[in-house]
């Protein structure tokens, strides 16, 4: 009676384990390859998250949003533990992507419009949106990935990052004309006028 | 007849002109997308592309730029053996 009384909470947060934050390890594994670049890392990232969303379970509130909860943590994990270590790629600076096409020697994202809405360019363009997605930094990386990818509101994601809604939406407008403007020296390059 | 005119002036108009609005309902076309505009927003955004060869060509980009983040993202599996030793630590920790 003394063993079951003992072993009921770890059964619970097992159970609560299992049906709140299981179904969101496909997610958190993909967030986490994303912000490492690697598959050690992004393993070792997941199973942290996992290890503290299950040590710190009492302070999930059942009914709100588990997936938003999840990702907070690992956000967290990886600025505090992972963020210097991990192997990531060529950052390309924001400021430096801006003064280029500022100096006119860069296409301006508006005139690629019509371009990149052709089929087979749309095609091509599907990893090169991957390596422009990439090669920003991490925290604009971030933002596009929980809006476009995960499907975060606003209001989730400055809970996520711990900044406010405003940033966010800001933060995103940048990181969208950073993604836009490494897509257009690609048509550019590629020929598309 | 005024749709079709407006669709035939996006379509074969001065391509070169530019919107003088352009950022700020780029600012609301990307809300729009996200789903974090309001409806009032949204009328004017409408409304303002159905007419504006830039604009237009600005939503139609962003919308494709996203279905292709959203095609090409998610391309990493979970392999299962993470799942199983995330259980046995689990039974560790109890």
């Amino acid at each position: 009676m003394e063993e079951e009384q003992s072993t009921k909470p770890d059964r619970q947060k097992t159970e609560l384990f299992e049906r709140e934050f299981m179904p969101h390890l496909e997610a958190l594994y993909n967030f986490a390859f994303k912000l490492t670049f690697n598959e050690d890392d992004a393993k070792d990232l997941l199973q942290d998250t996992s290890m503290k969303a299950y040590r710190f379970i009492h302070s999930f509130a059942q009914g709100t949003n588990a997936k938003a909860w999840l990702f907070r943590i690992m956000k967290n994990s990886f600025i505090n533990d992972y963020r210097k270590k991990s192997k990531a790629p060529g950052m390309v600076d924001y400021q430096e992507v801006e003064a280029y096409y500022d100096s006119g020697k860069g296409t301006s994202p508006r005139d690629i419009t019509v371009d990149l809405r052709a089929e087979t360019v749309r095609d091509k363009l599907g990893d090169e949106v991957t390596l422009a997605l990439n090669s920003l930094t991490v925290d604009f990386r971030t933002v596009i990935i929980l809006c476009d990818l995960e499907g975060f509101k606003y209001d989730e994601m400055a809970k996520i990052l711990d900044i406010p809604i405003g940033t966010v939406r800001s933060r995103l407008h940048r990181a969208r004309n950073m993604l836009k403007a490494k897509l257009a020296a690609y048509a550019a390059q590629m020929g598309y006028k | 007849m005024g749709k079709l005119m407006r669709w035939l002036g996006r379509t074969f108009g001065d391509k070169t002109k530019r919107c003088p609005e352009e950022e700020h309902c780029l600012e609301l076309v990307r809300l729009m997308l996200d789903d974090e505009s309001t409806q009032e927003d949204n009328d004017y955004v409408l409304k303002h592309i159905d007419g504006c060869y830039q604009c237009y060509d600005n939503y139609d980009v962003e919308r494709a730029i996203r279905e292709v983040v959203q095609k090409k993202g998610k391309n990493v599996k979970l392999p299962v053996e993470v799942v199983t030793e995330i259980r046995q630590k689990i039974e560790v920790a109890k």
